[in-house]
Order: structure tokens, then sequence, then C-alpha cells
């Protein structure tokens, strides 16, 4: 082991073994070895239970976030879709062929008879 | 260095499809090698230990990004690296005083063995005394045998950057082992 005036491209094995032994942790590697392992089962334990939590805890904030969303689209439906289309009748919107159809349904102002909107849907004319 | 190239591959492969024990094999491989770097960087050898597993563990969350083209040693070394210079930091925060003031040997010894281990205290103190990259580069390289390329993609620095860190450590390493060896002959 002698001073080198420059770079030195290969490891130097006395000064290796020496910080080698310096640094040599006090236990041994099988103990550190068992105790990552229990680290590893807990965490596949964890992780098993958090993906449940997760969807637990997502489970309500939901279901509010699609009643909000069912109640906008409501009064979005009732307020700003008559003024842009009119006030065609549930008649007009029922007729077949002629008509505004759909967009007549979606904008009347008086709700349609679910059994005249269901026969229509299921007898083709 | 611990890299078994083709077989490390294997059994990452293993581990992500979930074989516990390909990851058993994995750590015992890297144990000891894990181990040290992190206490180069960490001095406290209980510190290291906590340090090198938060590295297994990151390195298993992080096992998916790992490219099977390249050595899995200086990959895992890296992210142990990391998890020790993390760790670090937090400590540092936690407390003020000197890293090695513990480490350092000073004082009479008792026994023999005591004895036997002074130059070890004497090597970490002068490694306490270095840079932090300085003293992972010399033991990545000197200790573990990575080359210099390889301990550059560890620390994220330039290859000419390691090797003028591995040799000013050597440069200081090396003296205290002369001073060391020469009352002994």
């Amino acid at each position: 082991m002698k001073e080198s005036p420059s770079f030195d491209h290969r490891p130097d094995p006395e000064l290796g073994a020496a910080l080698r032994a310096a640094l040599e942790p006090g236990t041994d590697d099988a103990a550190f070895v068992r105790r990552v392992m229990a680290q590893y089962d807990n965490a596949l334990d964890r992780s098993s239970v958090a993906t449940l939590d997760v969807l637990a805890s997502w489970f309500r904030p939901g279901m509010v976030a699609a009643a909000a969303a069912l109640v906008l689209g409501f009064l979005f439906g009732r307020t700003i879709l008559p003024a842009a289309g009119g006030t065609e009748s549930i008649d007009a919107a029922m007729a077949p062929i002629e008509g505004p159809g759909l967009a007549a349904l979606v904008t009347a102002q008086d709700p349609p008879d679910p059994s005249v909107v269901f026969t229509s849907l299921v007898e083709p004319y | 260095m611990g890299g078994e190239g083709g077989d490390d591959t294997a059994l990452v492969t293993q581990t992500l499809s979930g074989d516990r024990d390909a990851f058993g094999v994995l750590v015992e491989r890297y144990a000891g090698q894990a181990r040290r770097v992190a206490r180069a960087v960490l001095g406290d050898p209980d510190d290291a230990d906590d340090a090198a597993q938060d590295g297994f563990l990151s390195a298993l969350v992080k096992l998916g990004q790992y490219d099977a083209r390249r050595p899995f040693g200086p990959w895992l070394m890296r992210i142990v690296a990391n998890a020790a210079t993390d760790r670090r930091r937090r400590r540092s925060v936690r407390r003020v005083e000197p890293l090695d003031a513990a480490l350092v040997g000073g004082g009479p010894r008792p026994d023999a063995a005591a004895i036997r281990n002074e130059l070890g205290d004497h090597l970490r103190a002068a490694l306490a005394e270095l840079p932090e990259r300085r003293r992972t580069a010399v033991v990545l390289f000197d200790v573990e045998g990575y080359s210099h390329a390889e301990i550059a993609g560890i620390l994220g620095i330039p290859e000419g950057t390691v090797r003028s860190e591995v040799f000013h450590a050597r440069r200081r390493l090396r003296t205290l082992l002369a001073d060391w060896k020469e009352p002994m002959q």
C-alpha cells in the first residue's frame, strides 16, 4: 500500500480489508435478513388491509358525489335546457317522426308518464 | 462486489411475481454490502442497519422500475445510499452534536479485544471526518469493488469526480493506516 501520485484504477486490497473490518456490522447478516423479511411480511399484510380500507373510505364520499351529480344534472336540465330549447309538450315529445323528439322530451315542462316512455322504448313503431 | 449478473435478474423476476424466497436470497446476497455502505454514510451501526433495511424495502417497492439489462448491485446500492443519506439528514435535524463523537476511539482500553479494534475505531473516525460522498466513494471502490463508472451511477456524479473523491479519501486513509503500522513494525 503506497501513496499513488495519480488516480489508481485498481482497488487497494489492504486498505479495502482494513475498511471492511472497520465497517463490519456488530451482528451477523442472518439476523439482519430475518429482520428485513419480517418487514416484508408486515408490508404485505398492511398492503392487503390498506386496499380494503381505501375502498371502504371512498365508498361513502363516492355515493355522496354520485347523488350530488344526479341532483346537479336534474337542476341543470330544469333550468338551463328549457330556456334554450323552448317548452314543447310531452305529447309532442312522444310523437315518433314529426316533432322534436328526444330534445322535446328532455325539455318538456310536464314530466312524462313512465308507462308511456317505457312503451315507446319497447314497442317499435 | 455482490453482483451475480443474470442470476440477480432471475431473482428479481421471481420477486416481482410474488416469490418471497427469491427476495430473501437477494437480501441475503447484498446484506453485508448494503450494511457497510450505509455505515460508511451514517457511522452508527444501528442507524446503518435501519437505513439498509429501508433501502431493501424501498428497492422492493421500486423493483418494477429496475432495468434488467443493467447490473442489480449498483441499482440497489444507489437506493441504499440514498436511504442512508435521508436518514442522516433527518438525524442531523434531530440532534446537533458531531456525527461520530461516540465512535472515535479515545480513552483507555480495558482488554485485548478492544485494542485489536482500535485500528477500526481510528479508521471509522477518519472516515467520519471525510465528506459523505468521499467516504461512500472509497468504500464502494476499495471495499465493495465497484468500478468508477458504477459508483458514478450510484452517487449520481460524474466519473471524474468519483476518481477525485476516491483519490483524496485514499490519501487520508492510507496516511492513517501507515502511521498505525509503523509503531507495530
